[in-house]
């Protein structure tokens, strides 16, 4: 099977034009409660760049089923959702799983959902993975679960995936966690990832387009200074918490994230669905005191920005 | 460009959310406020989301810390903010006779509403210990109401569920055992467990016991369990600010499948329910 990337690509520029190109006024809105106008976007507003299909290993999630998924999306304004699959959790035949992700996006969403596959570099053949998410499957990037797949970014084949996959002009995803690690089954003991190794490797890979997914419950302190400081590493904020979290990541002034700003250019939306509520992350944005260009750019126009330079 | 408090760049229906002011219709009531020190901070996110009282659980701090500097603080916090705020004080059953002096202090005697079981516990005595017949005695003669912290985390060597808490730190299964003790004394147990799969059913049997969710990430159909298995009269609602937010304790609520008529009660009736008696002694004016 084989899936034009080109069509993933086209979806995704159609939203980097409509949130840099455009006038932003035409997308968003001052909104007060004596405000009662009509949802101004009801194409979508938001590129979600963490979604996931299939089945999570340990609960039947309420929205697991990709239809009803796509539907609560949409429902919520995403037009657009870089998707992975549970599958690539613990499953060995990598191929497969992306096999199997590429064509539920295709079959599923009319174009909402952008798979994501991933790759192994602990596992053998894994540069032939990468080779068919982009020849392919079209993909226009990889999501990796070290935690998971159980190697840490020190592992030189990390470093070698990260030069293929900037070759390729693929967005690679790290993610950080998937779930409260005090919650975990007691048979399985998954670590959250290390990234203190990253502004290390990144030196010698300095154009690939990396995003952490899930970072702040553990990216924290020295590790996410770094990282924001020494990298251009992005972040999905879908387990940004705190009152007012967005506004005070990106003022400095986070209630336990660290004094080192995070400019909305380095922030995008991810929900962690269907693991976690949708609307978590959207309220996030009516939380925050944002102005408009922040708003434009951590809803879609990053990570639309993102599939461009990669 | 400046905002005022209660306006949004992005008009939350164009992204499926309630507007501000279907959030004030909900009357949202926070029962697990954090905020005391950074109060005067925290109260815009608090009005910008729409939320009609918070109610502190950390008035007069710790049994064992005595700091009249911060009692004072705390009392002038709830004086000054009265429409906002209020506020229940810990108790450590490791300590009973310290507690029972603080719940007169503060409780018969003062301003506060309730008493909380807090999760940093110095000793290991957990809320089902005999230590808490006379604090839950004392609670139910005041009418205060009685939050209970509780996390179930994995650890241990073997892991198991619960293996991984704090010394003294109560378990859902702890508060079912005080709860059996005292079947006609409401309680809230706090944090649905963390691991709220093992935290719902550990309280189910016990109709005396209320559920509250605040204080991790949301997980979606957490609620829809916790309805389908208690019911949504023994819910409540927390939103654990200031580490965190409204958006993560708001979703849980929304991402259930409820009527708003349903969602009200979780948000705040439910709470005004167990608290009226208490708050209407002490000259609040209280509106099921």
């Amino acid at each position: 099977m084989s899936v034009n990337r080109r069509r993933f690509l086209k979806k995704s520029l159609w939203g980097m034009t409509a949130t840099l190109g455009a006038p932003v006024s035409g997308i968003l809105q001052k909104f007060d409660r004596s405000d009662d106008t009509e949802p101004v976007a009801p194409e979508g507003l938001v590129i979600d760049t963490n979604v996931h299909i299939s089945e999570w290993p340990f609960r039947d999630l309420k929205y697991s089923e990709t239809s009803a998924m796509v539907d609560k999306l949409r429902k919520h304004g995403i037009r657009e959702a870089w998707t992975g699959s549970y599958d690539a959790l613990f499953h060995k035949n990598i191929d497969s799983v992306n096999a199997r992700l590429a064509e539920a996006c295709q079959q599923e969403g009319e174009g909402l959902l952008v798979p994501f596959g991933t790759v192994n570099p602990r596992w053998p053949d894994w540069k032939e993975d990468l080779r068919r998410c982009d020849e392919a499957y079209g993909m226009p990037g990889i999501r990796l679960y070290p935690g998971y797949q159980n190697y840490t970014l020190e592992l030189p084949e990390f470093a070698e995936l990260l030069k293929e996959a900037s070759g390729r002009g693929m967005v690679v995803q790290i993610a950080i966690d998937q779930e409260d690690e005090r919650m975990q089954h007691p048979r399985v003991e998954i670590p959250a990832v290390d990234v203190s190794p990253l502004p290390a490797v990144l030196e010698s890979v300095p154009d690939v387009t990396v995003q952490l997914l899930n970072p702040f419950r553990h990216v924290r302190g020295d590790n996410l200074e770094s990282v924001i400081k020494e990298t251009d590493v992005l972040f999905d904020i879908s387990n940004l918490d705190g009152n007012g979290g967005l506004e005070r990541i990106m003022a400095g002034n986070h209630w336990y994230l660290g004094s080192t700003p995070i400019p909305s250019a380095r922030l995008l939306m991810g929900s962690h669905v269907p693991f976690r509520p949708v609307e978590n992350v959207l309220f996030k944005l009516m939380e925050s005191a944002l102005d408009e260009e922040d708003a434009a750019a951590i809803m879609s126009g990053n990570a639309a920005r993102m599939l461009r330079t990669a | 460009m400046s905002h005022s408090d209660y306006s949004f760049t992005v008009d939350p229906a164009a992204l499926g959310l309630p507007s501000r002011d279907e959030l004030v219709d909900m009357r949202i009531w926070d029962s697990h406020y954090h905020g005391t020190g950074s109060h005067e901070e925290i109260v815009k996110y608090i009005k910008r989301m729409g939320i009609e009282r918070v109610i502190s659980l950390d008035i007069g701090g710790g049994v064992t810390s005595e700091d009249p500097e911060r009692d004072k603080r705390h009392r002038s916090l709830l004086k000054e903010w009265r429409k906002l705020l209020s506020g229940i004080t810990r108790i450590d059953p490791g300590y009973p006779h310290k507690s029972l002096k603080k719940m007169e202090r503060w409780i018969r005697n003062g301003p506060c509403i309730g008493i909380k079981y807090s999760g940093l516990i110095e000793l290991d005595v957990t809320c089902d210990h005999p230590n808490s017949d006379p604090i839950i005695e004392l609670a139910e003669e005041l009418g205060a109401v009685i939050y209970i912290h509780t996390w179930i985390k994995v650890g241990g060597n073997p892991r198991y569920a619960g293996g991984g808490n704090y010394t003294g730190e109560s378990t859902p299964m702890d508060v079912a055992k005080l709860a059996e003790r005292f079947p006609d004394v409401q309680m809230i147990c706090g944090h649905q467990g963390g691991d709220w799969e093992l935290g719902i059913r550990a309280i189910r049997p016990h109709e005396n016991v209320l559920l509250e969710f605040s204080g991790a990430l949301p997980t979606s159909g957490a609620v829809d369990l916790a309805v389908n298995e208690l019911g949504t009269d023994r819910l409540v609602w927390g939103g654990h600010g200031p580490s965190r937010s409204y958006a993560n304790e708001l979703s849980k609520v929304y991402d259930a499948d409820l009527s708003d008529e349903e969602r009200m009660k979780i948000f705040g009736t439910n709470y005004r329910r167990l608290a009226a008696p208490i708050m209407r002694e002490k000259g609040y004016s209280v509106k099921i």
